[in-house]
This record gives C-alpha cells, structure tokens and sequence, in this order.
C-alpha cells in the first residue's frame, strides 16, 4: 500500500494534464501567409455534377465562399463515404496545380471533402484542426503533382461553406 | 478542487486485484458470449446499419452516429471530443461499440442508461451538448426518413407488427439491433487465447501478464472492462466534469468514469473521458496507482496492440451500406 502511495506522488507529476480552451479575442486572429485570405472569400457557385466544374474554378491562395447546392440535386463525381442527409448541401469545384508539393484544403465546417484525380478520390497526408479562433474548422492535406484536381464536398449542413485551397510551405 | 478518489479507493483496488490476479485476461476473451440478434431481425439489423450512417438524424443533415463511431477507430473516434452540429465543443471521448451488447452500463458517466434504445436517444436528442440536435423534431426525422422509398420498405420489413412505423421508437430499436452486430473476437489476443501460441508477440505475453497485474481491477472480463464506475486519474478535477456525480448528484461519485473496453484500443487514440491523453503511455501514466518499471510499459502496450482486430475493422457487414436498398 505505501508503494502504491509512492507511486502515486510520482506519477501526479508527470501527469498529461487536459487541455484547457482559451475563449477566443474580439478581433480576427492573425494567420500564416498561406491562410492570410481566409478572411477575404470572394464568392463562387459550386458545381452540382462533375461536368460542370468549368464555372466553378477554385484559385490557389484564395479563399472562398462556395454556395452548394442541396444534397439530393448533387451528382457527385465519386460517392461520398459521407454524403450527408437529404436536408444537407454538397458542391464541387476544381483547381489546377502547377507545381508539385504538399496542398492544404481548409474549410469551416465538418464537412466530407473529397480531393479527386483520375475518379479516384486521393489519401490526405494529414489532416487536423485550424488555427484557435481562426474560424477553420478543419484542414487536410494532399501531396499532389501537377495537373488539373477535382474538390468534392458533402454532408455541409449550411447552404454555404467557406474554403481555402493553398500550397503548404516546406517546412 | 479535489484529488479524484481517496486512499481507501486504492486499498480497494490493491484488494481487488488480488481477487483477480489468478484469471487471465485472455482466457476470458476467447470464450465470452456476446448476445447476437435473432436472424429473424435481419431486416432490423439491415435497417439500423442504413440509419447508423445516415446523417438524416442530425437536424441540418451533416452528421450521422458513424461520423463519430468510425469502423476504422473501432467504432470509436481519432479525436479528444467531436463537436455537435451547431458547434458546440463536445465534452467526452467517443468510446467504442464493439461487443457493446454485453455492455451492462453505457456512457462515460450515467449509471442509469442501460439499452443501447436509451442510449441512442443522448446524442440524437441530447443538448448537454448538443450532438446532432434533434430534441422536439421527431416529426421531422419522420418526414424525412418516410419520403426515402427504400426506408419504407425496410420499416416495413422490421416492424411489420407496428405497420412499419417510422418514429423514434422503432428508429432506435433498429439502431441498437445493428449494434449488437458489432462482435469483435479475433484480435490476436483472442486467437492466441484460443491456442494458436504464435498471434501474439513475446513481449505481448510477457505485458498481458504485468496488464493482469496492473490493469486488471478495472479493466477485466472479456471486452477489459468491468462496466463500473472509478476515479482513476491522477491529476485534480476542474470541476468542469463531474462524471457519474453529474447524474447522481452524489459527492462521493464527483470524478468517477465508466471503465471503458480496451479491445481495438490502439486504434481509438486519444484515451479517457475527455481524450485528453494522447498516446497509451499517456494514457497508463495518467492512472492512479500504476507505477511500471523499464520496459514493463512498452510490454504492456505491446499487448494491447495485439487487442486490434483487424477482422472487426474491415468487416463489410459493418460497413456504409451500398446504395442498393436491402429490401425490395
């Protein structure tokens, strides 16, 4: 009993505390350079079928704010692994990449978002949350070689959801 | 502010452990029945499967149980907590649902939830936090489930003594027949228990027995949990979680959590209620009363790695379900 009271001093101080969360400032938080667009979208209106994708051209460095559409009008260009429910939205947009390297999708929702080439939707490298207080949600990202990319995003609860598509400096 | 638990606590436990220390934590794995649903519920099953991933039962339409339940996770989750639809930081860790059938308490802190049909209805309903925010909108998931012909069909199939009814009853039942499907029983920890000496590694034998040592109090029986209620944690509560004192508004219960199951648990990172440790070494260190010497805790991990059953987390009978509808 008194070994297991030892161990117990012991091991309070190498405790993995939990985390405490900060409440956020008035003002927008500061982002990396790559993200400094997050806070200026222009508008764009997402495809509702792969096809039609040539009017709804992502900008690399920009960030947007795409209108879907609702979730039962989508021909999706793969099938989601999660397509939300029927009152939900999803849309498609495309981005062409120039030169290779690692590219990050920041969005602020929990949306399913797809990265498709060839029909195949592309394994992240990494995914995470964004920035405290930045408003993005989350982030993945993709290693991608040059050439023209399809994003797919699913299961939006909004009608409208705000992305980032930008290249990640090489650490 | 108050250190979890109390001396007497870890005199119980070391008692406790002594009770157990002679029975194997394998031996029980390999042979404990889980409680399968009838074959004459297959349509309920087929059902419940259609509705575990449809995001439907969420009020905007964006998440669904498997958003936060992931086949990959073991049904688990890779996050500390999942917020809900409109935002609001979850509070706990999503626990796993394999062999949840033989579970005899469900959730981190409530006692008094015992079915998998209560269950459902926290995150479905539930607004401390809000998770999927259908509180006051059973008409509306009716609406929404009822214009879906394939729904139809199955409700038909599954509830023919209630004519098919879609409501919250017979949409709950369903969920928790799918549930019960969910057997995981061929880790190599299961097979090994089952005779095959090769499944699981040295070190992996070598920690089972330190886990029987150290672990076993609370996390024992085939599915490594004693569905019981302990404050374990080192560190003092910030009161922000009060665990079963949240329900049962006792004191003494302030800081307790339910023992949850370790089995895939080396694919279900982060630990603890409020999955605020991120690794199983963090997660052992963070226990009361474990003090492992050397490479004890790299052997204890090693066997907990052999609780991953890869059989479990591929199984396409688990899986989204294609769009064709099961029933015609």
């Amino acid at each position: 009993m008194t070994m297991l009271l030892i161990s117990l001093a012991l091991a309070v101080a190498s405790a993995e505390a939990p985390a405490t969360q900060a409440a956020c400032p008035a003002t927008s938080v500061a982002l990396t350079a790559e993200l400094a667009s997050w806070s200026t979208p222009k508008p764009l209106v997402a495809a509702k079928s792969a096809d039609a994708t040539s009017d709804a051209a992502l900008t690399l460095g920009q960030a947007a704010d795409l209108a879907l559409s609702p979730t039962p009008d989508m021909r999706y260009a793969i099938r989601p692994s999660r397509p939300g429910g029927s009152v939900s939205h999803g849309g498609m947009a495309q981005f062409i990449v120039a030169k290779a390297g690692i590219y990050r999708v920041a969005i602020d929702s929990a949306a399913w978002l797809d990265v498709i080439a060839d029909a195949k939707s592309l394994e992240s490298v990494s995914h995470g949350d964004g920035p405290d207080c930045s408003g993005i949600r989350k982030m993945v990202d993709f290693k991608l070689a040059p050439g023209r990319y399809l994003l797919q995003i699913a299961g939006n609860g909004a009608p409208k959801v705000r992305v980032l598509v930008t290249s990640v400096p090489a650490a | 502010m108050r250190l979890c638990g109390s001396a007497a606590l870890l005199v119980t436990a070391a008692l406790f452990a002594g009770a157990i220390v002679a029975r194997s934590p394998w031996a029980a794995a390999a042979d404990a029945p889980v409680r399968a649903a009838p074959v004459e519920n297959a349509a309920r099953i087929a059902l419940g499967r259609r509705l575990f991933y449809d995001a439907d039962l969420s009020i905007d339409g964006s998440m669904a149980c498997a958003t936060c339940h992931e086949q990959a996770h073991g049904f688990a989750d890779g996050n500390s907590t999942h917020a809900g639809v409109t935002g609001e930081p979850g509070r706990r860790n999503v626990q796993t649902l394999a062999n949840v059938a033989r579970r005899k308490s469900l959730t981190w802190g409530d006692a008094t939830i015992r079915s998998l049909e209560a269950q459902a209805l926290v995150p479905i309903m539930g607004e401390h936090p809000v998770e999927m925010g259908m509180k006051g909108q059973e008409a509306e998931l009716a609406r929404r489930l009822g214009a879906n012909a394939c729904y139809g069909k199955l409700f038909r199939a599954a509830f023919p003594e209630a004519g098919g009814a879609i409501d919250m009853r017979t949409v709950t039942l369903a969920l928790a027949a799918f549930q019960r499907t969910l057997i995981s029983a061929d880790a190599p920890a299961d097979r090994f228990a089952k005779g095959e000496a090769s499944a699981i590694s040295l070190a992996a034998r070598t920690g089972a027995t330190l886990f029987r040592q150290n672990c076993a109090s609370c996390h024992s029986g085939p599915d490594f949990t004693d569905d019981r209620f302990h404050c374990v944690a080192i560190e003092k509560s910030d009161g922000r979680d009060a665990g079963l004192g949240e329900i049962s508004r006792r004191v003494d219960d302030n800081g307790k959590f339910r023992t949850p199951s370790l089995r895939n648990v080396a694919v279900s990172a982060p630990y603890f209620h409020d999955g605020a440790s991120r690794t199983l070494e963090a997660a052992i260190r963070r226990h009361r009363g474990i003090a492992l010497k050397g490479g004890q805790e790299a052997r204890v991990i090693a066997y907990l790695h052999a609780l991953t059953d890869e059989t479990f987390l591929t199984d396409k009978r688990f899986a989204y379900p294609d769009e064709a509808c099961e029933a015609s």
